[in-house]
């Protein structure tokens, strides 16, 4: 499909996500319920992944990118958290690194158990 | 002279320029503490903290290219078909990996907390830290912490989990992909995932999925698990 095409399909599921969210009140956010849409769209065939592979690919290589806005905005909280800065920074940074592991390991020894055992069986 | 900034090309151009010294920079040192995306927030933050230019001036262009968060979201259903078959062979691991996950993230903050004495405030702000924004941001406001502190830190989380992820993965030896992906994703979002995605296919499918899952499971949980604490 040609490009703008394309982004028009993309586009138009968020609007669907955006309304369900806010005419609708379900309470996930308009990009998630848009992903979510998306997925069952191609699941069932009814978008194929070709007809979109060009747009998805352009934001899939670039996402770090359009996250950066939200980001800058860290500078407006700088006001508010005063003293608790560095603890605050040192804190987000320390869980993550725990969650991540955490998160990591315990999938990876669960994921190798059932992998494991259908070999055996 | 100032004037002639207040137009949303300043912060297009800013954010786009940045960001392209960001991918220069990790494509020529390739160094995971190189991550483009956190080279380009230091010098985008930089730049403005030293010219003195308002955060308000860079998000007349910010907010043209934040719209296209919603597409760039969306798109991650894309990995995630192609590895359908990945999720469905794996459906109880990840699951259980993105609850643990959740749990975990709970318990680091409440215990930190603890030990350094924070705010009740700061605590409640930092607990939905490893979720997608406008989903941390709710949750925030409905425990009492406040909405500006949660998206700080919910993106700190997120740079953190892409610049840590690799060596983590090798450090504590997860090798396999569905278990990186579900890791980075439920840890850290969006903006953790688009590592996932340049570490495999496979890892930036469950990762997509993870954000989902993760930011469902924290907001239904974390109220519970508040008001059993408190009981």
């Amino acid at each position: 499909m040609r490009l703008l095409l394309q982004l028009a399909l993309i586009l138009s599921v968020c609007f669907i996500g955006d309304f369900l969210h806010r005419v609708c009140g379900i309470p996930l956010p308009g990009n998630i319920l848009a992903m979510l849409i998306l997925f069952l769209l191609l699941c069932t065939k009814i978008v194929k992944v070709d007809q979109i592979a060009e747009m998805s690919d352009f934001f899939l290589k670039r996402l770090p990118f359009f996250f950066l806005p939200p980001t800058i905005g860290i500078l407006a909280v700088y006001g508010v958290l005063k003293g608790n800065l560095i603890l605050f920074f040192l804190l987000s940074v320390l869980a993550t690194i725990v969650t991540l592991a955490v998160t990591g390991k315990v999938t990876d020894i669960l994921v190798n158990i059932q992998e494991k055992g259908k070999k055996d069986a | 002279m100032r004037e002639v900034l207040n137009t949303p090309f300043f912060g297009i151009v800013l954010t786009i320029v940045a960001y392209e010294v960001g991918v220069a920079c990790s494509r020529k040192f390739k160094l995971s503490i190189c991550n483009p995306m956190m080279i380009a927030a230091v010098l985008i933050i930089g730049f403005l903290l030293i010219s003195g230019i308002e955060l308000e001036t860079y998000n007349l262009g910010g907010d043209y290219i934040a719209i296209f968060l919603g597409p760039a979201t969306a798109v991650l259903a894309v990995p995630l078909y192609k590895q359908l078959d990945q999720l469905k062979a794996h459906l109880v691991p990840i699951l259980i990996g993105i609850l643990v996950g959740t749990l975990t993230s709970f318990a680091i903050v409440m215990l930190c907390a603890g030990i350094f004495q924070i705010e009740e405030v700061l605590k409640f702000s930092l607990l939905p830290k490893s979720i997608t924004i406008p989903m941390g941001v709710e949750l925030s406001k409905s425990i009492g912490g406040i909405p500006a502190i949660t998206i700080a830190s919910i993106v700190i989380t997120g740079i953190t989990g892409g610049v840590v992820a690799p060596i983590i993965c090798r450090v504590c030896k997860i090798k396999h992909p569905v278990a990186q992906g579900i890791a980075v994703g439920t840890a850290s979002h969006a903006v953790g995932t688009a590592k996932a995605l340049e570490m495999g296919e496979t890892q930036g499918a469950m990762s997509s999925l993870a954000i989902g899952v993760t930011g469902v499971v924290t907001s239904v949980i974390t109220p519970i698990l508040l008001h059993l604490l408190a009981g």
